[in-house]
């Protein structure tokens, strides 16, 4: 019940479950209950880069001239991604290490969110390059009432978990009085949390942060932007893996095999999980029309925003085994998929290991005059 | 040569100019959502109705029965596909 770091029971961990089992205690990888989140460690590993490889010096130039409503829409989009990374970067290691029992899952957590860190310090790295006064742009995102209304969605389930772990840990199972308040908790009643967490994070991975890639896109499109567009589809290249490892997690829980509570839970919480996707998919509707609120731009509107929302949400509950809940069929904007191509985002290798080939070493600057004394 | 039906009755013959599955559709013209395009992200599931197919690389994303994904696999029989 209350947790341990290094727990002195002598357990088989391949009997585990995912969670609410035993703590885990040695970290050991020679075998794997779930040998998928050994692979997305592997993956997410091999995906390790720094903001700083990233060129982002003409963005400044780009950004100044930008029209107001677009910077509007280019920084806005910024502020929130800021947001979520600074929940994702902290939240699944407070929230599920403590009740994790297997240690490739365990890893596979920290592995995540630690990737999560990067993306919060490549906005920063963003923001100092376009932005003479970076605190001005950060110091906004706890007074910017849209991006507030999000966080309290994005953050209810964390902490609701959080909430009855720290209870659970400290008095166990039933009705405790704590400071004059009466409270109660249940292992079960903390699955039901856990489960909807999970999928709360789920539909953050899956839908919130593509209103947000795809105006970095569009402006990349144009010629704009385009090293916020490299940092972005890294980060896209990583949200992408991090989805699979939360559908991962969503799908072992529905099976009932790994504990069977958990699948009893998935289909009580069924209509609560609809819920949850559709309620993000109107927020960030509602995202797109604050973001176009002084006008639209090229190639984007809050039209096809807002229909290519409702299309990546069919898409991704129906991964997960839900049905869709939009009639979108058509992906408004399938010159996106370009951008999320994995392989285009690999660099040379050497590129990738050195940390000191990386800082400032590669020139972007070169035009057609750079090869004219070039002959074959 | 394996073949490829879809849901809609037309027919690929999956003659090896193609790397995967997803390539032989995209060369029909054939509209396909993919992201990654390396089996990690699932964006590409399609619905595998009869055959059987082979993944070049194990895929890492969720992949539950009767589906499959495109961009990593390649037909070892005629099999019958559904795109969503």
């Amino acid at each position: 019940m209350a947790y341990t770091t290094f727990n002195r029971q002598i357990n088989d961990q391949m009997k585990e479950p995912m969670f609410f089992g035993n703590p885990v205690n040695v970290s050991r990888y020679d075998q794997q209950k779930y040998g998928i989140f050994e692979k997305l460690i592997e993956k997410q590993l091999s995906f390790f880069w720094r903001p700083e490889e990233v060129d982002v010096s003409k963005d400044r130039i780009d950004y100044q001239n930008l029209p107001d409503h677009e910077k509007h829409i280019f920084i806005s989009n910024l502020k929130y991604q800021t947001l979520l990374d600074s929940v994702q970067g902290r939240s699944p290691n407070v929230a599920f290490l403590p009740i994790v029992s297997l240690p490739e899952l365990e890893t596979w957590i920290e592995t995540w969110a630690f990737s999560e860190t990067i993306h919060s310090r490549s906005y920063t790295h963003i923001v100092r390059n376009i932005s003479a006064e970076p605190h001005k742009v950060f110091d906004d995102i706890m007074l910017n009432e849209k991006i507030l209304e999000r966080a309290d969605d994005v953050t209810r389930y964390y902490d609701d978990l959080i909430d009855g772990i720290n209870l659970y840990q400290r008095c166990g199972e039933g009705t405790h009085t704590i400071n004059g308040e009466t409270l109660s908790i249940s292992l079960y009643e903390l699955k039901r949390r856990l489960y909807l967490c999970v999928m709360s994070v789920n539909v953050l991975e899956a839908i919130r942060f593509y209103v947000s890639f795809a105006c970095s896109f569009a402006f990349a499109e144009r010629e704009l932007m385009e090293g916020n567009a490299k940092i972005i589809r890294l980060i896209a290249r990583d949200e992408a893996l991090h989805l699979t490892g939360t559908q991962h997690m969503l799908n072992i829980m529905a099976a009932g095999e790994d504990d069977a509570d958990m699948a009893k839970i998935a289909k009580e919480c069924e209509e609560e999980a609809y819920a949850i996707f559709r309620k993000a998919a109107e927020q960030e509707k509602d995202w797109a029309q604050y973001l176009f609120k002084d006008g639209s731009m090229i190639g984007l509107n809050k039209d096809i925003l807002c229909q290519y929302v409702e299309y990546i949400t069919n898409s991704r509950m129906q991964a997960i085994g839900m049905k869709a809940i939009f009639s979108t069929t058509q992906n408004p904007i399938p010159w996106i998929n370009t951008w999320l191509v994995s392989d285009n985002v690999q660099v040379a290798p050497q590129e990738a290991e050195i940390s000191s080939y990386l800082v400032g070493q590669i020139d972007n600057e070169v035009d057609g005059g750079d090869f004219g004394d070039f002959d074959l | 040569m394996p073949s490829v039906k879809l849901s809609n009755g037309v027919v690929i013959n999956f003659d090896g100019s193609a790397q995967t599955l997803l390539e032989a559709l995209e060369r029909k013209k054939l509209e396909v959502n993919f992201h990654c395009r390396e089996g990690y992200c699932g964006a590409c599931r399609c619905k595998l109705v009869s055959g059987e197919v082979n993944y070049i690389n194990e895929p890492l994303a969720f992949v539950r029965k009767g589906e499959f994904l495109p961009c990593c696999s390649v037909p070892v029989t005629d099999i019958e596909i559904e795109i969503p």
